[in-house]
C-alpha cells in the first residue's frame, strides 16, 4: 500500500477503550475417599461394607447393621506433576513449563450408626471435586490462569434400609459447599511497544462458607448368592451459584501514561463482586463382586454426566467489559475399575486395583487451568485390624495420556501436557 | 519417581543423538528459491516507514525463515527507516503519534549483487509492477522522486516483475493491487482512474503479470487478494459522531452536511478534530466542516477525510471486481489464491486468540495494525505469514511450522531475544562501489521478451493511473 505522506503529527481524537485480556478456562472429580476403596481401584459399588459406603454406595450402610457405631476418617495426599511443551503458533515449539509442586490432602469423615437391624443412619463428609494447578508467574499461559484452587466439600446425611435379606437400599441428601480461588494475569497491548504486556492480575475468590448447593444420592445392593454381590449408585448433579470477589492488582509497566490509561479502566484496588456458577455432574455406577473364601474380586462401570459443564461464566458485577464466559464443552464419560482383596487372616488384608478413566475434557478446552487426559491407574494397599481399630493404607499411581491440544485450544495456548499423579492415603476406622 | 524420570530423560537423550537437525517437510513444492512480489504489505512497511525492525518481520521473511531458507535477502533500511517510522509520543489525554526522527535511515543491503528475494515496493500498484524501474544512484544523489523503486529495484533498467523473474524462483508469492484502490480510502474519495484503477485496466494487466511470472519461471505461485480498505483502523477508528454524557450522538459536520452514522471518518481527520473542525459550535468546536473529498489547493493535495456509505460501497465493489480478476486469473494459470478478506474478517471478529489474548483490528490496542493505521505491525504480518503457511501446507501437502506468535506478541517473551531486538543498531550508510555496481549489472541480464512487451504496456497504459503527488 502507499507510503502515505501524512502530516508529521497525527493526533487521534478518539477515546480508546483498553481491553484487558481475561480468559476463563477448567474436569476435576476426585474418587479417593476411603483408602480401602482406593487400594481396590475404587471398585467398591458392589462391596461397600464399611463406612466409606457413604461415598461408594449408601446401600452399603444397611450391610453394617450388626457392626455397632463406626467412625472412619482419613486423608489422601495427592501430589501431581504436569509438564507442558509448547506447540505452534503459541507459545511454539521449544517452549516448556512445569507446574509448581503442590500436595493436596482432601480429608474424609464417615459416621455410621445402626438404629436397628434394618435401618442404619450415616453421615459423611468428603471432597468429591477438587482442582488445583499452579504455574510460575511469568509462564506463557499466565493470562489464562497462574493458579487455581476449586473445591467442593459435601456433607451427606444418609439412611440405609435392609429391604429384604438380600437387598439393601440407601438414600442421602447432599449439602455441598464450594470455593473458588483463581488468579489470571491481565494482559493489554502496550501501545508504546505494540506488544502484549502484563498490566496486573486479578484474584478471584469465593469462600467455601458462602456458596452452596444441594443434591442427593441413592444406591441399591444385592446379595446374589454363591458369593456374588451387585451394587448400583446414583449421585445427582449439584449446581452451585457462586458469589465472591475479584480483587485487581496493577503492575507498573515502565510507561506511566499507559499505566494511567489502564488504571482508568480497570478497577485496581477495589473488590469487585463476582458471580459464577458450576454445574457439577451427576454420577452413576454399577458393579459386581465375587467373594470366595479369602478373596474378593470386584469390577465396576461408572458414568459421569460431565456434559453439564458446558461453560464457566464469570461476571464482574457492574463491569460487563471484564466479564466473560469460558467455553468448556465437556462430554459425558465412562470409567472402568477393577479391584482385588486378599484377606490373609483376621488382621491383615492385601489389596490391588486397576482403573481406566476417559477424560471429559475436549482438546479445545485443555488449558493451564486444567490439562486433562485419559488416565490409567494402578493401586495397592494394606488393611490391618486390631480389636476395634482398622487402619487402611493405600497408594495409587495415575498415568495420564500425554495429550496435545492439536492446534484447537480455545485460549490459543497450544501444546502437549504430560501429567502424572500419586495418591497416598491412610484411613482409620473405630468401632464402638 | 525422580530417579525414574532421570533415567527416562537419559534414554530419550540417547535416542535423540543420531537424529540430524530437523528439516522442514515442504511437501510437493520446491521452495529453494522464494521471491515475494508486491507492495508495502510485502515489503514489511509499517508505522509509515520501511524500517529494518519491521522488515525483518515481513510476511515473506517469516515464511522464508519457517521454510529454512537462509539466503533470503531484503532491501533492509536502518532505523528509523525511510521515511522515519511513526512512534506513539503520548497516549493520554489523547494519543499523539509522531515521526520518530527527522533523519531517515539508510539502505544497508543495497550492494547485494542480485535482486532481492523480497521485491515488494511500497507504493507500487499493478502498473508499477509491470512498468516502473528505479535507480539507486538517483536516490543516493539525494533525489526523492522515486524513493522506494530506487531503493529496491536499483539498476535503473528492470521492473519489479523482471527482477523477480530474473531470480528464477521456484516459489513465489504475489500480493499486488492494494494501491489500485487504497488511495480511494486514504483520500476518502473514489475517483475512477485517479484514486482507483479501472477494472478493465486491472483485468488487462493482472494476467500479464502472473502469466509472465509463471511462464518464465515455472514457479509455484500463491497470489493474495486485495483487502477491503474499510477494515483498517485508518478508516474505522474515529466515529462520525460525538457521544454526549447522556449517550446521545451528535453528528460531526462534513462539507456535504452532518455525517450519518454509517459514515467513516479517517484518521486524516484527527488533527482537524483536535482543532475543533467538524465539531458543532455548540459543543465547543469551530462549526467548520471536515473536508469530505480530495481537493487540490495551490497544487497541494488535500485529502478528504469522510467516506459516505455510497463511497464505501464503490470502494468495496471495486475490491470485489479486482479480486474476481485475481481469482479467475489464478484459476486459469494454476496459482493458489489466499483470500485475505475472510482472514481480516476473522481478525476483526476476534478469532485470533493467543495465550488467552484476543487480537483485534482496533487501533493501537488491537495488536495487529501499526501506528499508520493502514499497515500491520509485526503481529499482523506474522498472522499473514501463518495464513500463507497454512495454504502452502494444504496445497502442497507440506508441513511447515507456523510462525511463533509468542515471541512476537508478548513483551519479554524471551528476555534475551527481546533485549537483542531493541538493541538493533542503525548501520551507517553504504555507498555503491564501482565493483558493486558492475556486479549488479551482471546480476540483472536483460530479459528480452519481457522488455519488448513492456513498451507496449507502458504505451497502452500511459496516463491511466496518474500518480498522486506527493507520493512517498
Amino acid at each position: 500500500m502507499g507510503t502515505l505522506k501524512r502530516n508529521r503529527l497525527v493526533v487521534v481524537a478518539a477515546a480508546l477503550v483498553l481491553a484487558p485480556s481475561l480468559v476463563w478456562g477448567a474436569g476435576f472429580a476426585l474418587f479417593e475417599h476411603g483408602n480401602r476403596g482406593m487400594a481396590m481401584g475404587g471398585a467398591m459399588t458392589a462391596i461397600a461394607d464399611d463406612p466409606s459406603a457413604l461415598f461408594w454406595n449408601p446401600a452399603g450402610l444397611a450391610l453394617q447393621a450388626d457392626k455397632g457405631t463406626q467412625v472412619q476418617f482419613g486423608v489422601t495426599l495427592i501430589s501431581a506433576s504436569q509438564d507442558f511443551s509448547g506447540e505452534g503458533p503459541y507459545p511454539g515449539d521449544g517452549y516448556f513449563a512445569s507446574q509448581k509442586d503442590q500436595v493436596f490432602f482432601p480429608p474424609h469423615f464417615y459416621l455410621v450408626y445402626p438404629v436397628n437391624d434394618r435401618i442404619v443412619l450415616g453421615f459423611g463428609m468428603n471432597t468429591p471435586f477438587g482442582l488445583g494447578t499452579w504455574w510460575e508467574d511469568d509462564f506463557a499461559g499466565r493470562y489464562i490462569s497462574k493458579r487455581v484452587d476449586i473445591k467442593r466439600v459435601d456433607m451427606n446425611p444418609t439412611i440405609g434400609f435392609k429391604l429384604t435379606d438380600r437387598v439393601t437400599f440407601g438414600v442421602g441428601i447432599i449439602y455441598a459447599q464450594g470455593s473458588i480461588d483463581l488468579t489470571p494475569g491481565l494482559g493489554v497491548v502496550n501501545p508504546f511497544t505494540q506488544q502484549l504486556t502484563d498490566v496486573g492480575q486479578v484474584h478471584l475468590y469465593a469462600e467455601l462458607s458462602e456458596n452452596d448447593g444441594w443434591g442427593w444420592d441413592a444406591g441399591l445392593h444385592f446379595d446374589l448368592g454363591k458369593g456374588f454381590e451387585a451394587g448400583i449408585l446414583y449421585r445427582s448433579q449439584v449446581d452451585i451459584d457462586y458469589e465472591g470477589y475479584g480483587s485487581f492488582t496493577q503492575f507498573p509497566t515502565g510507561y506511566p501514561e499507559f499505566d494511567a490509561a489502564v488504571g482508568s479502566i480497570i478497577p485496581f484496588g477495589e473488590n469487585v463482586p463476582v458471580r459464577t456458577s458450576i454445574s457439577f455432574p451427576d454420577f452413576f455406577s454399577i458393579g459386581m463382586a465375587w467373594t470366595a473364601e479369602q478373596f474378593t474380586v470386584s469390577a465396576q462401570y461408572g458414568w459421569m454426566g460431565w456434559a453439564t459443564f458446558k461453560e464457566l461464566p464469570i461476571e464482574f458485577v457492574g463491569h460487563p467489559e471484564l466479564s466473560g464466559t469460558v467455553p468448556e464443552l465437556y462430554k459425558n464419560v465412562s470409567q472402568y475399575r477393577l479391584g482385588l482383596e486378599y484377606r490373609m487372616d483376621e488382621s491383615w488384608a492385601f489389596r490391588g486395583g486397576l482403573l481406566y478413566d476417559d477424560t471429559p475434557q475436549p482438546a479445545e478446552s485443555m488449558s493451564p487451568l486444567l490439562g486433562d487426559g485419559d488416565r490409567k491407574g494402578i493401586s495397592v494397599g494394606i488393611g490391618w485390624k486390631y480389636k476395634s481399630i482398622t487402619i487402611d493404607v493405600a497408594d495409587m499411581y495415575l498415568f495420564f495420556d500425554s495429550r496435545s491440544t492439536h492446534g484447537r485450544s480455545i485460549d490459543g495456548y497450544e501444546g502437549r501436557y504430560e501429567t502424572s499423579a500419586n495418591l497416598f492415603g491412610v484411613t482409620f476406622t473405630y468401632t464402638f | 519417581m525422580k530417579q525414574r524420570m532421570t533415567l527416562l530423560a537419559l534414554v530419550v537423550l540417547l535416542a535423540a543423538l543420531p537424529i540430524q537437525a530437523a528439516s522442514v517437510d515442504t511437501g510437493l513444492a520446491d521452495f529453494s528459491t522464494y521471491v515475494a512480489i508486491g507492495d508495502s504489505l510485502t515489503a514489511g512497511f509499517a508505522s509509515g516507514g520501511l524500517a529494518m525492525e519491521y522488515q525483518e518481520g515481513s510476511y515473506p521473511a517469516l515464511i522464508a525463515r519457517q521454510l529454512g531458507i537462509e539466503d533470503f535477502q531484503q532491501p533492509l533500511v536502518s532505523m528509523p527507516g525511510i521515511p522515519p517510522v511513526l512512534i506513539l509520543e503520548h497516549l493520554v489525554p489523547n494519543p499523539v503519534i509522531v515521526r520518530s526522527s527527522d533523519t531517515p535511515g539508510m539502505p544497508i543491503n543495497a550492494e547485494l549483487p542480485r535482486p532481492y528475494n523480497n521485491m515488494g515496493v511500497p507504493g507500487a500498484n499493478l502498473y508499477d509492477l509491470l512498468n516502473t524501474t528505479g535507480d539507486i544512484m538517483n536516490l543516493l544523489a539525494g533525489n526523492t522522486d522515486n524513493v522506494m523503486h530506487d531503493l529496491i529495484l536499483r539498476d535503473g533498467v528492470h521492473t519489479q516483475l523482471e527482477q523477480a523473474i530474473g531470480l528464477h524462483p521456484t516459489f513465489a508469492t504475489m500480493w499486488i493491487g492494494a494501491n489500485d484502490i487504497l488511495g480511494a480510502a486514504v483520500y476518502a474519495t473514489p475517483v475512477e482512474g485517479v484514486t482507483m484503477t479501472p477494472v478493465d485496466t486491472f483485468a488487462a494487466m493482472y494476467p500479464q503479470a502472473l502469466g509472465a511470472l509463471i511462464e518464465y519461471t515455472g514457479a509455484d505461485v500463491v497470489v493474495i487478494t486485495i483487502p477491503y480498505p474499510t477494515v483498517i483502523p485508518f478508516v474505522t477508528t474515529i466515529k462520525p459522531y460525538i457521544t454526549l454524557p447522556d449517550g446521545t450522538h451528535v453528528p460531526l459536520i462534513g462539507s456535504n452536511g452532518p455525517l450519518t452514522e454509517d459514515c467513516y471518518v479517517t484518521l486524516g481527520a484527527s488533527q482537524l478534530l483536535a482543532q475543533g473542525i467538524g465539531i458543532p459550535a455548540e459543543l465547543g468546536g469551530t462549526g467548520q466542516p471536515l473536508p469530505e473529498d480530495l481537493q487540490l489547493v495551490g497544487g497541494q493535495v488535500v485529502p478528504g477525510v469522510v467516506l459516505r456509505p455510497e463511497e464505501v460501497q464503490a470502494i468495496n465493489e471495486r475490491v470485489d471486481a479486482f479480486n474476481q480478476v485475481i481469482a479467475d486469473t489464478a484459476a486459469a494459470m494454476g496459482a493458489h489464491v489466499l483470500d485475505i478478506n475472510p482472514f481480516l474478517e476473522r481478525v476483526k471478529n476476534g478469532f485470533f486468540i493467543y495465550g488467552g489474548f484476543q487480537l483485534s483490528t482496533k487501533f493501537l490496542l488491537g495488536g495487529v495494525f501499526s501506528y499508520d493505521g493502514v499497515h500491520p505491525q509485526k503481529v499482523g504480518y506474522a498472522l499473514v505469514a501463518n495464513e500463507v503457511i497454512n495454504l502452502i501446507n494444504e496445497a502442497y501437502r507440506a508441513d511447515i511450522p507456523q510462525v511463533n506468535l509468542y515471541e512476537i506478541l508478548v513483551a519479554d517473551a524471551y528476555d534475551e531475544e527481546a533485549s537483542g531486538a531493541s538493541a538493533m543498531s542503525a548501520d551507517p550508510a553504504r555507498v555503491f562501489t564501482d565493483a558493486a555496481m558492475q556486479a549488479l549489472e551482471k546480476a540483472f541480464p536483460l530479459l528480452g521478451p519481457l522488455n519488448s512487451e513492456r513498451g507496449v504496456e507502458a504505451g497502452g497504459l500511459e496516463g491511466a493511473n496518474p500518480k498522486l503527488e506527493p507520493r512517498h
